[in-house]
């Protein structure tokens, strides 16, 4: 019981005096501006980007109704893409750090795998529709031009989309599948330490 | 409950949990404010179901967890040993190798140790945890026997 009475002594000398209380509060308030603004910065970029599409739909009139659905796809593609990214963001507004560890800890995990979910399937499918979108919208653009004009600008452009769905793309979800999965993991065998009995 | 005396009255304590988790004085304080800003935003949300004291730690390890997320930020084993500390404060050389021999213990152990440490009662650190009374018992008991060990083998 020695031992025990000499740990807390031990422990109790790691003294520091609490940093000034207003210093804290303006750093919360850089806090909340900081994560907010990537937010803020990510729907305005997108939701500018939309609203250029659409008004290129506006001002070019265009004929054919393979470049309207070319630009309908579009937009639903960059839609797609801001819905799971503020899904996202919300899942972590759900998480609550009031709760014991293991249901934080499982409320993690549970997130994790959301997220895994959403960042492969929804990359799949913004690429799928970004590239089909694309090529519906050329094909009014590439008739008007001779035979070889059209089938080389569709030669670069499905090139183009071939090296971002065949390279870019599992590219990017391995990378993240891999730090998502590391993490899962990792929460996974910190929650085993509290189902184990020692 | 307001804020400011809540600052006060647990600072101390939530900074020796992260402490004992991380072993970084810079990480440690970091981690310490991350904990208040939350208490800050949560409080309105506090209803007497737990003790305050119990709310907030909870929020503190939960938060000390969440830096597994975070940790490959400062892989630890190739962070020179103890400059930190040693920038800060000249500590008892006993009181620096018991807050590393802390952080070295399993995630959970790491939390369970430190608020025994701090004198919060078994019953509230179950709460914490989620984990039964008895269970923590045990846990409490074995962990210190893992600390008792590794001061003998150290010769402190």
């Amino acid at each position: 019981m020695d031992n025990n009475i000499d740990f807390k002594d031990l422990w109790k000398q790691q003294a520091v005096s609490p940093p000034n209380i207003e210093e804290l509060l303006s750093k919360m308030k850089d806090f909340k501006r900081v994560s907010l603004r990537k937010l803020v910065i990510t729907n305005v970029l997108l939701v500018a980007t939309i609203v250029f599409i659409i008004s290129i739909w506006y001002y070019y009139q265009p004929e054919f109704i393979s470049t309207k659905i070319g630009i309908i796809l579009t937009i639903l593609a960059m839609v797609i893409y801001l819905f799971s990214y503020n899904k996202l963001v919300g899942f972590y507004k759900t998480i609550d750090g009031t709760q014991s560890n293991s249901e934080y800890l499982q409320k993690l995990i549970s997130i994790k795998e959301k997220q895994q979910f959403l960042q492969s399937t929804m990359l799949s499918l913004y690429f799928i529709l970004l590239g089909s979108g694309l090529c519906l919208y050329m094909y009014e653009y590439t008739s008007r031009m001779t035979t070889f004009g059209g089938i080389f600008t569709y030669v670069v452009m499905l090139g183009w989309v071939g090296f971002a769905w065949f390279y870019l793309r599992p590219k990017e979800i391995k990378k993240e599948q891999a730090r998502v999965n590391g993490l899962i993991a990792k929460f996974e065998d910190v929650n085993k330490q509290l189902s184990a009995n020692g | 409950m307001e804020f400011g005396e809540l600052y006060k009255s647990y600072w101390q304590k939530i900074f020796r949990l992260c402490m004992g988790y991380v072993n970084d004085y810079d990480i440690a304080q970091d981690m310490a404010q991350e904990t208040f800003i939350i208490v800050w935003q949560k409080l309105h949300t506090y209803r007497n179901e737990a003790s305050i004291g119990t709310w907030i730690f909870r929020i503190a390890s939960n938060n000390c967890l969440r830096q597994i997320e975070k940790e490959k930020r400062f892989p630890k084993s190739e962070l020179p040993i103890n400059i930190t500390e040693e920038k800060h404060y000249s500590l008892e050389p006993q009181i620096q190798f018991l807050y590393k021999c802390i952080a070295e213990l399993p995630e959970t152990d790491r939390i369970i140790i430190s608020l025994e440490l701090e004198d919060v009662k078994q019953a509230e650190i179950a709460n914490i945890v989620g984990l039964s009374e008895a269970n923590t018992r045990v846990k409490i008991h074995r962990i210190k026997e893992k600390l008792t060990q590794k001061f003998k083998e150290n010769g402190q």
